[in-house]
């Protein structure tokens, strides 16, 4: 099968694949409809309003579910009055939340009173179901909590301080989700401080870090700081449970069809089969619903004690304090290098607070993007009483890179050597070598000297890199069927929470059955169908497509079979193409592929079929061959008069192995660029330090971008063969903001000559800095 | 009870008319490709378009859903995606599809009643306006490119069209569904209320910002809905004196040919401030009576000297001048069931100068973090005449009475500027918020206040000089 780049050092890869699977397809120039620009199968439905989103379903008898949410940040619940609520006209259902199910808990699993302790403001309680809207609205203000209110700290440096109010009394621990932040288990706490953690699926520290620096001919010490990003999904959580004794069905905004039921199962001690989910259109989540939550946890109460169906979606603001976030850090970085650039020595220390929540790592970018041999990490969580962190569009690596390619940057700097030539020194990824020579071509990049522009207005280019490792689910499973009338379908419990995953499941079934994307119909986002894997960790193209494409494989297996006796053959003497089965040595010798459906002697043939581990023997939860990486090159132009940067414009090379659907690609990366402007230049969650509230849980002062904030964007798509699977595919949607924050930021340095070192970088952050570096100079 | 076309639908109803239209499209009318992403007019993905009739003129605009209480709406034409689907794609559809416009798709019917309403103004076959026409629309997946490719396209579609761009015609086009023919007809028919001038309970114009501080009164409570009252709207200029009715929305101002002529930059200042929704609905009497300090109409017409009219529910008149009118934060000289309405200033002439800044984090639908106006009188390099007005650095919107005074009489150079900064910083008191420190916010007041001459008189400043003195 084809192996390596095309262009660059494309060959012939010999691989094992199980019997049941497909052979290998060439590269996607020889391809029909995979690798094309395919329109997006959803659109229709999507121009026109009429997808469906969780928010949407309207069930009869359905009630309206609210949430009753701490106001202050943290205390023990001394007692809970819900008779009022309870007994408001148009109350169906109050129920009073046993445990909380997001962010960390003690490992005893003991509670210490009858109800969880508030441990931030906005911390569900309770909650009811009413006939509208607006009467769970009045009726949710009838609830009475009696606190006895504690010290609370919602600040990362303060939280660290001996004395500070203490989050958990106790050691706890926290599943990871299927978004892909690391969270070692077991780790002791001291006061809030949890950690460190040293360790990876990369291994734990190597060299001797001490040798290292002591080797080093130069040595770079600096401090980086990273906000707290939100996700923002335009849909916000939410669920709509129709608990129906026992027989439930939970309408789901969800990046995971698999875990909300199988969290739903496990809080209500119900089998996994009595519990549907389905999430046919989701309006994003970036990280932030892989699971079923406390509000899904209560809104089944709510319609178990109802007897109805509760819809309970959550507002913008409860979306921002409870829905998951990224987590800040403050990343202490330490380098060694010799004068031609070669790295001896990295130190990374960290500590980063996920609220009341673990995960506040920061990502193995460091360990694992550049060689150097010896290397150290210490990743610590800090509890504060803020809303728990959730995955956010990879975890840990967008807060880890901004450090660690400021920080390469600042060693060319010291060099005196264009960042690109260090990076292509120190670096010895295949891919991002192509990515960095196609990406610089692209660009023009030539190095400039920092701060040189004159007048007001700065320009300025910088370039960073972005490491994502290739992850594998095996729980991809994907059904094909074929009727009589011609009609091809897919179904997998798989959701498409706007990546597009309609779309390359209906391509890759279309390629292999040689028809049109248009030919099948894709069902998805419903657990009656197969199993399918979370829409997390840039896993679900490479995961779920080889599933498909060898379910429409074994269909094919049969069809020709069916073929053969019609055309009165062998099986293996006929080729399908183009919509028509005929005879490899006589094409008049033919039947189309409807008129053989048509005449199929039962009303529906089904194949079904699973993703394999990775031919050549890359297991899961190993890393396979190469990576999705990236490299982005920005320029910008920073208004010294006003602090106010623009991002001009921005190359982006990436791969993702075989791409499938180059538009949908291409989106993806789009969009990750502009979270990654967001986060670089806008997004921050505030909390008030003296009441613990956040300051800006909305959109006007959430600051999001908008069109005009969208600079001129150009990727470089590369194709990355590696004859890991049917398809050989992989995700894109993690790989694509990672490196944007310090593109930009690199980019900013090289426009006026100071650096900023916390995140977001606001006009007034510059502003300082550049006063302190006038007044550094007039000293 | 409450009297207005739904998409093809003829709507009356007895729901509170405080209630958010958004809330009357999903839950009554159970037409849910109107979504609802934050509730505060913020996000768009509850634009719908609204078609009101002008002296018998159908002209549409969008507005969000959210923010408009129901009353706003009677005897209009309300139209939600669902109202624009035909058997085919309609051009602005057919975009976004062709374009890869969408991924989540939540967001994307907002986006698509905005395209479409752009389509039926004059700027249609322009692509940059078509673009920002998009303003008021957040997507969080796409990334915005190929939506703007969508823009174009359509824009592109409208080029070299003859003629004007008719609803008529924009049927026979297939971009609007055929029954907006007979909408202006059916508009006549319903009953206007002609109510007398009373100002009850809560006093509502575009209700922009009403509805996020006080949705709960709102929804209960008594309203008098005062953004489509005939005699406080509209521009008029007499002698030179221009009179802007109170219900006149920022984007009528912005519009006004009259207003353009004399502020040449007018669209540009207009751009920065909020969105195009917003701008459709928000009005110039409602900007000042929400008293923010930062508000952005408010310090425009500061520097200008304007003059309001305010009227009591008795119908008696007094004029007070706006630099009289902001008392202290939030407070007003505004009696008890009073309102403005109008605003009067003298037109700049020939050898005056006016300019407005603003700096904020992200440019474009946000609060700023200071902004400021300059009317300027200049004869030969003196100032013989200056008004400077700031925002957000001071607990009202702030004329700034010494600095203009001091200006006023001296030589247009950079030691009249460097002075009367010193003179400025004095007289203001930002403190630190949300939105920047106080050093922050004196340091770009500073740098707005040099912006204005650099703008005005480019030629006789270099910011080096100013700033390295």
């Amino acid at each position: 099968m084809p192996h390596g780049i095309p262009d660059y050092n494309l060959a012939t890869v010999e691989r094992e694949v199980p019997a049941t699977e497909p052979p290998a397809w060439e590269v996607n120039d020889k391809l029909k409809v995979v690798g094309k620009r395919i329109k997006r199968t959803d659109a229709l439905a999507k121009v026109t309003g009429t997808a469906v989103f969780t928010a949407d379903v309207q069930l009869p008898g359905m009630l309206y579910g609210k949430m009753f949410r701490a106001g202050i940040p943290h205390a023990k619940i001394k007692s809970i009055d819900v008779s009022a609520a309870q007994n408001y006209p148009g109350v169906f259902a109050v129920h009073v939340l046993e445990e909380m199910i997001e962010g960390a808990n003690p490992k005893s699993g003991e509670k210490s009173s009858r109800y969880p302790d508030i441990k931030y403001a906005g911390q569900p309680i309770a909650g009811l179901a009413a006939v509208s809207a607006d009467v769970a609205e009045e009726a949710i203000r009838l609830i009475k909590v009696e606190y006895e209110a504690l010290d609370f700290v919602v600040d990362l440096d303060e939280a660290r301080k001996p004395g500070a109010p203490v989050v958990f009394a106790t050691d706890v621990d926290q599943e990871a989700s299927d978004g892909g932040e690391d969270i070692e288990q077991g780790l002791k706490s001291s006061g809030n401080v949890r950690g460190p953690s040293t360790r990876s699926f990369y291994g734990g520290p190597r060299g001797d870090l001490e040798k290292g620096f002591a080797e080093a001919e130069l040595i770079i010490e600096r401090t980086y700081r990273t906000q707290v990003q939100t996700h923002c999904p335009l849909e916000t959580h939410g669920v709509v449970v129709d608990y129906n004794q026992g027989d439930v069905t939970v309408f789901a905004s969800t990046q995971s069809t698999k875990n909300t039921r199988n969290d739903f199962a496990k809080a209500f001690g119900l089998p996994k089969s009595r519990v549907r989910v389905i999430s046919e259109y989701t309006g994003g989540g970036f990280g932030a619903k892989h699971a079923l939550g406390n509000f899904g946890v209560m809104a089944g109460h709510l319609s178990k004690i109802s007897g109805r169906p509760v819809k309970l979606m959550l507002d913008r603001k409860e979306e921002h304090i409870s829905a998951g976030n990224r987590p800040n850090s403050v990343q202490f970085m330490k380098l060694g290098a010799k004068k031609d650039g070669m790295l001896t020595a990295l130190k990374q220390l960290s500590y980063g607070t996920a609220g009341v929540g673990l995960g506040a790592g920061v990502g193995r970018i460091a360990q694992a993007m550049y060689d150097c041999p010896n290397f150290k990490t210490g990743q610590y969580d800090v509890f504060t009483n803020a809303g728990p962190g959730a995955a956010f569009r990879a975890p840990g690596n967008v807060q880890g890179a901004f450090a660690l390619e400021q920080l390469i940057d600042e060693l060319a700097v010291e060099l005196d050597m264009d960042p690109l030539a260090l990076r292509e020194k120190i670096d010895k990824s295949m891919i991002r070598k192509v990515e960095r020579e196609r990406g610089a071509r692209r660009f023009g990049w030539t190095h400039k000297k920092a701060g040189s522009d004159k007048g007001p207005v700065k320009k300025g280019i910088g370039v960073a890199q972005a490491h994502w490792p290739r992850i594998v689910n095996l729980d991809s499973t994907v059904e094909v069927r074929v009727m009589r009338d011609g009609a091809v379908e897919v179904r997998s419990a798989v959701q498409d929470i706007g990546t597009g995953t309609k779309t390359v499941l209906a391509q890759v079934v279309a390629e292999e059955l040689g028809l049109q994307t248009e030919d099948v119909t894709v069902l998805i986002g419903d657990t009656l169908f197969p199993i399918g894997p979370s829409s997390g960790g840039s896993i679900v193209t490479g995961a779920i497509t080889p599933a498909a494409r060898n379910a429409a494989y074994k269909m094919k297996q049969k069809l020709f079979e069916l073929a053969a006796e019609k055309l009165e053959t062998d099986a293996g003497n006929i080729l399908l193409e183009a919509g028509t089965f005929a005879l490899k040595n006589d094409a008049e010798k033919k039947i189309s592929f409807k008129d053989l459906l048509r005449r199929m002697r039962v009303e529906q043939l089904t194949e079904t079929a699973s993703r394999s581990d990775d031919y050549g023997g890359f297991m899961v939860g190993t890393i396979g061959h190469g990576e999705l990486g990236s490299v982005q090159f920005a320029e910008v132009s920073v208004d010294t008069e006003t602090g106010f940067v623009q991002v001009e414009r921005m190359v982006a090379a990436h791969s993702c192995g075989r791409p499938i659907n180059i538009g949908q690609i291409e989106s993806q990366i789009n969009g990750g660029i502009i979270m990654g402007i967001a986060y670089a230049l806008y997004e921050d969650r505030v909390i008030d330090k003296s009441t613990g509230h956040q300051l800006n849980p909305n959109i006007d002062q959430y600051k999001m971008p908008f069109s005009f904030e969208v600079p001129d964007i150009q990727i470089e798509l590369i194709e990355d063969y590696g004859g890991r699977s049917s398809t050989d595919a992989s995700g894109i949607g993690e790989p694509a903001n990672i490196a944007t924050a310090p593109a930009v930021a690199n980019a900013i340095y090289n426009a006026i000559g100071v650096r900023i070192y916390d995140l977001p970088i606001t006009p007034a952050k510059i502003i300082a800095a550049l006063n302190n570096a006038k007044n550094k100079n007039d000293e | 009870m409450i009297e207005f076309i739904l998409n093809n639908k003829h709507i009356q109803t007895n729901e509170p008319p405080g209630m958010p239209l958004l809330d009357f499209i999903r839950y009554t009318m159970d037409l849910t490709g109107t979504k609802s992403g934050c509730r505060e007019g913020d996000c768009g993905a509850c634009t719908v378009m609204e078609g009101s009739l002008n002296n018998n003129e159908l002209k549409y605009k969008t507005i969000v859903s959210c923010l408009t209480p129901l009353g706003n709406v009677q005897g209009k034409h309300i139209v939600t995606v669902e109202g624009l689907n035909m058997n085919h794609l309609s051009p602005a559809q057919k975009a976004i599809v062709e374009q890869g416009g969408t991924q989540c798709g939540f967001c994307t019917p907002g986006f698509v009643v905005s395209l479409t309403s752009h389509s039926l103004t004059d700027d249609a076959g322009d692509p940059e306006k078509t673009r920002a026409a998009l303003d008021g629309n957040i997507c969080r997946c796409t990334g915005y490119k190929s939506i703007e490719r969508a823009a174009t396209a359509l824009a592109d579609s409208f080029s070299g069209r003859n003629g004007e761009n008719t609803l008529e015609q924009l049927v026979a086009t297939g971009h609007l569904p055929a029954y907006f023919n007979g909408i202006a007809e059916r508009l006549k028919k319903i009953r206007k209320l002609a109510e007398p001038m009373k100002t009850n309970g809560i006093l509502l114009a575009g209700g922009t910002d009403l509805l996020v501080q006080k949705s709960d009164e709102i929804a209960e409570g008594e309203l008098t809905f005062l953004q489509d009252k005939k005699e406080l709207k509209g521009i008029a200029v007499q002698d030179n004196i221009c009179t802007i009715g109170a219900a006149t929305t920022a984007a009528e101002i912005s519009g006004s040919a009259e207003l353009q002529a004399h502020f040449p930059a007018l669209q540009s200042h207009f751009k920065l401030i909020s969105s195009t929704p917003i701008r459709n609905m928000g009005t110039l009497g409602g900007n000042l009576v929400n008293a923010s300090p930062i508000g952005d109409l408010s310090i425009f017409f500061l520097a200008l000297d304007a003059e309001l009219k305010l009227q009591d529910n008795k119908g008696k008149q007094r004029r007070i001048s706006l630099k009289d009118f902001f008392l202290n934060y939030k407070k007003l000289a505004l009696k008890s069931r009073e309102i403005i309405e109008s605003l009067r200033f003298r037109l700049p002439e020939k050898d005056e100068y006016f300019n407005f800044e603003k700096v904020s984090k992200r440019q474009h639908l946000d609060i700023a973090s200071v902004n400021t106006a300059i009317h300027l009188h200049i004869e030969n390099d003196f100032i013989t005449k200056a008004a400077l007005a700031a925002g957000g650095v001071s607990p009202v919107p702030f004329f700034l009475v010494k600095t203009s005074k001091f200006l006023t009489g001296q030589r247009l150079d950079e030691a009249t500027l460097l002075q009367a900064n010193e003179i400025m910083q004095d007289e203001i008191s930002p403190i630190s918020d949300i939105r920047g420190s106080e050093a922050y916010k004196r340091l770009l007041l500073r740098q707005l206040f040099f912006a204005h001459f650099l703008t005005i008189k480019p030629e006789l400043f270099k910011l080096r000089n100013l700033l390295t003195k």
